[in-house]
């Protein structure tokens, strides 16, 4: 149905959610974690609510050897273990009639064929009219050769979409070149850079939460706020992924896109609308005007054996694949300042790790004091500036420190939080982020993906801060698992005479 | 559905004052030991249910569970019983993350002339600043009082005009413009509208024939008759909703069929007037 109300008066008022064209969904890595954990279960989740296309199929390719039945076998596994709704056979039989395996083999021109021929059979098949969408799931070194075949089967007939995981490139070189390649064949309309944080429906709320309340957006600025922390932490290790992590860091692994992100959301002006475009020419501009903070004003941390849980964990130098004196970062805390009016003299602390004391991601808008508290008696402890702190993962939802009055004679000041909890408002299971993320890019729509100008401004700023890094050994380990990253990352708040959030 | 913690409390002969006392005794009981229950609401929603609906609405509401966290209010209308007011009350709460998030069931029954005065009722015990839907299971007592009184408290009415005995539309129409009007029965044609929107442009020119429940195929009727600027024949009876097009019979909608906590739940998320309804209204 492509007619509008304009034209089909039966469409009026009926909320038809836009289903996507007819297509092809390739997906590069099949054998791998991501498609097992996350793709899979994201696409079962899509074809329960009946938003897949309707003529719809999933071609995997990796190098590993399966046949059509075993590729359909794994995924129906995966959807068991994985999937956030109960297994059902009808849908199950639906989605797996489209689904195809080819395993790519070493030279180039082989992988041409075999995909190449497999696509167009599936397409007479299921009549998906030459409509293709490739999501990368590969590391990243296989990415540049996939997207020149991709480039080449480029067919006149019916769209192309690229969809790329993170990371984008390891710095600032990388991630041009490959915006380069891309740029030969693909228009950027066609390019979907995945950072799943913009998925999740959180990330989104924030936005909401700015532009949909008249209250907050007159006091978003450096007049009323004082400070602003955001803090993505994870209690998990590495999980096995050395070779992966020991590249990457926790730098270019989560600083360089989520919690880069997280600042640009919230430091950006208001877009005129929500397209892709304006909301991204917003957050580009934010990132630009980040100021490249000086070697003192960023920390890095490693750690070394500690508690999780109860239980005793490993340090980083001692997990499987990693080398023993390892330099690799897996904590980094930073001051940064958005050079422009609205937040001049404002720092943004930020912080991310691995093994930290809990798994957390927030946004803290702390607010100034009260100019001058006329009550008496008043410890200047209890009475504690007002925060608004956004949980992005878990409890989703958001929560406001103000000042009450304690019961009693007198006047005692007790800081009270008032709650909103996203999934106690609405009670409808939270879509994971990936299935918003496919979807959107079957339908064409690329708000929540990265442009490539976004990609290479944060880029950028990695590159600034990793470069004196090159010069020095730092002292790792310098925190113990469990615990919230090395003092250092505390004494960068300290200096500012303010400290990180209580726990 | 997750697990409710419940707690209650019944008075007969009761008052607003003593219902209001109880309900804040009941919400600090409710707290668990070392845990914070929310409170969190997004409306104030009304039920009238006459006796020989209540069965289906405690179901409906059952379902509902705590997709929409409210304060829900039904109201028993018992006319013929000597005058007074009678309520049990009950805090549910529900798990979510660390802590629980409760909301309130209220059921009063209004006996001999405290029929009349709904209003006055549920007016004290409305959650400021929120939206009131109210549900009016059965056919609605039209022109009468508590028909005119919780039409003007509500910001939202919700029939079902599949339930009524005569498709009392005209009256029905009357309020379009005090209360935005839902109806379940319009909701459940939603796959057909959809079905048929997919049918532009031939079905703009091609004959139409509707068999089908009274109010199903009257309010389908209505909605092609409006939207399509024309006259469509007289609806024929049936048990189940037949549509032909040019003398072929549509193959019904595919999909699942909601089940009434789906279809209110789906009602209690829309505040806008829906034109389309109302135009198909005026047009069954
Ligand atoms: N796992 C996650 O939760 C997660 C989260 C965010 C981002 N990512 C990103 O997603 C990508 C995939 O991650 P993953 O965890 O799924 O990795 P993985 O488990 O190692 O899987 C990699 C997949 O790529 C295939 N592959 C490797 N080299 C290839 C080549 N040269 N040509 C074609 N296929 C090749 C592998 O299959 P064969 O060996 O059979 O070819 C395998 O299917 C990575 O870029 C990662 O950074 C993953």
């Amino acid at each position: 149905m492509t007619a509008t109300a304009a034209e089909n008066p039966l469409l009026e008022g009926l909320n038809v959610r836009p289903r996507p064209e007819p297509c092809t969904l390739v997906i590069f890595g099949a054998s791998g974690d991501l498609t097992q954990r996350k793709l899979m279960p994201a696409l079962y989740a899509l074809a329960v609510r009946h938003l897949l296309p309707e003529r719809f199929a999933i071609v995997g390719a990796a190098r590993s050897d399966m046949s059509d039945e075993d590729f359909r076998e794994r995924m129906k596994e995966a959807v068991q273990e994985f999937a956030r709704d109960d297994f059902r056979q009808d849908v199950w039989d639906t989605l797996a009639e489209g689904m195809r395996y080819t395993t790519l083999v070493g030279s180039e021109n082989q992988d041409e064929d075999s995909l190449g021929r497999l696509l167009d059979e599936v397409d007479r098949e299921r009549a998906t009219e030459g409509n293709h969408v490739y999501y990368f799931a590969v590391p990243p070194a296989a990415i540049a050769a996939l997207v020149r075949e991709v480039a080449a089967r480029k067919s006149e007939k019916g769209w192309t979409r690229l969809i790329i995981e993170k990371p984008f490139g390891h710095d600032l070189d990388s991630a041009r070149a490959l915006n380069a390649l891309l740029r030969e064949r693909f228009d950027e309309s066609e390019v979907f850079r995945i950072d799943h944080y913009l998925g999740k429906e959180t990330v989104q709320n924030m936005l909401a939460l700015r532009f949909a309340n008249g209250i907050f957006e007159p006091i978003w600025n450096r007049q009323f706020i004082d400070h602003v922390q955001i803090t993505v932490a994870e209690s998990i290790g590495i999980e096995g992924r050395a070779a992966f992590y020991e590249h990457a860091g926790a730098l270019r692994d989560v600083f360089q896109n989520h919690l880069l992100q997280l600042v640009a959301l919230t430091a950006m002006e208001p877009p005129i609308d929500f397209t892709s475009e304006s909301v991204r020419n917003e957050k580009v501009k934010v990132l630009r005007s980040l100021h490249t903070p000086g070697p003192k004003s960023v920390v890095r941390g490693q750690y070394g054996r500690g508690f999780v849980d109860g239980e005793e964990v490993p340090g980083y130098r001692e997990e499987e694949g990693v080398s023993r004196d390892t330099g690799t970062e897996t904590f980094v805390a930073a001051k940064l300042y958005v050079d422009n009016w609205r937040w001049a003299d404002t720092p943004f602390y930020v912080r991310t790790g691995k093994r930290l004391a809990r798994r957390e991601t927030t946004i803290a808008i702390q607010f100034k004091r009260a100019p001058h508290p006329p009550f008496e008696e008043v410890a200047a402890e209890a009475l504690r500036p007002n925060v608004l702190l956004i949980h992005v993962q878990p409890n989703e939802g958001m929560s406001l420190a103000i000042g009450a009055k304690a019961p009693g004679l007198g006047l005692s000041i007790r800081t009270v939080h008032m709650d909103f909890l996203y999934g106690s408002a609405f009670r409808e299971g939270l879509p994971e982020a990936y299935e918003r993320l496919i979807l959107d890019a079957m339908l064409g729509d690329a708000t929540l993906f990265t442009r490539a100008d976004e990609i290479e401004e944060q880029w950028a700023l990695v590159d600034a801060i990793a470069a004196p890094w090159q010069r020095d050994r730092p002292a790792f380990p310098n925190y113990a698992a469990g615990t919230w990253g090395p003092p250092s990352a505390d004494d960068l708040v300290h200096r500012d005479g303010r400290s990180w959030r209580r726990h | 559905m997750a697990q409710a913690l419940i707690d209650d409390w019944n008075g007969e002969d009761t008052s607003i004052a003593e219902i209001e006392r109880e309900l804040g005794k009941l919400r600090d009981s409710s707290l668990l030991p070392g845990a914070s229950n929310m409170r969190t609401s997004v409306m104030t929603h009304c039920a009238w249910v006459p006796r020989r609906w209540l069965d289906a609405a405690e179901q409906t509401l059952a379902g509902l569970a705590d997709r929409h966290p409210s304060r829900t209010v039904i109201l028993i209308p018992a006319p013929e019983e000597p005058d007074g007011l009678d309520a049990q009350l009950a805090v549910r709460c529900y798990p979510a993350g660390d802590r629980h998030v409760c909301g309130e069931v209220l059921e009063l029954t209004l006996r001999g002339n405290r029929v009349e005065a709904p209003a006055s009722i549920v007016l004290p015990l409305l959650i400021s600043d929120l939206p009131v839907f109210c549900r009016f299971r059965g056919e609605p007592p039209f022109g009468e009082a508590p028909w005119e009184q919780l039409v003007d408290i509500a910001d939202r009415v919700i029939v079902d005009s599949g339930e009524w005995d005569e498709l009392r539309y005209d009256e029905l129409r009357a309020s379009f413009d005090t209360a935005a009007i839902s109806d379940i029965a319009w909701a459940r044609l939603e796959p057909w509208r959809v079905l048929l929107a997919g049918r532009w442009p031939e079905i703009a020119e091609q004959e139409i024939r509707i068999a089908g429940p009274p109010a199903d195929a009257a309010l389908l009727r209505g909605w092609l008759a409006s939207r399509l600027r024309r006259t469509i024949r007289p609806v024929a009876a049936a048990d189940e909703l037949t549509v032909k097009l040019g003398g072929e019979t549509v193959a019904p909608p595919r999909g699942e069929v909601r089940s009434p906590s789906d279809l209110l739940s789906a009602e209690l998320d829309h505040f806008a007037r829906d034109r389309v309804y109302e135009e198909a209204v005026a047009a069954a």
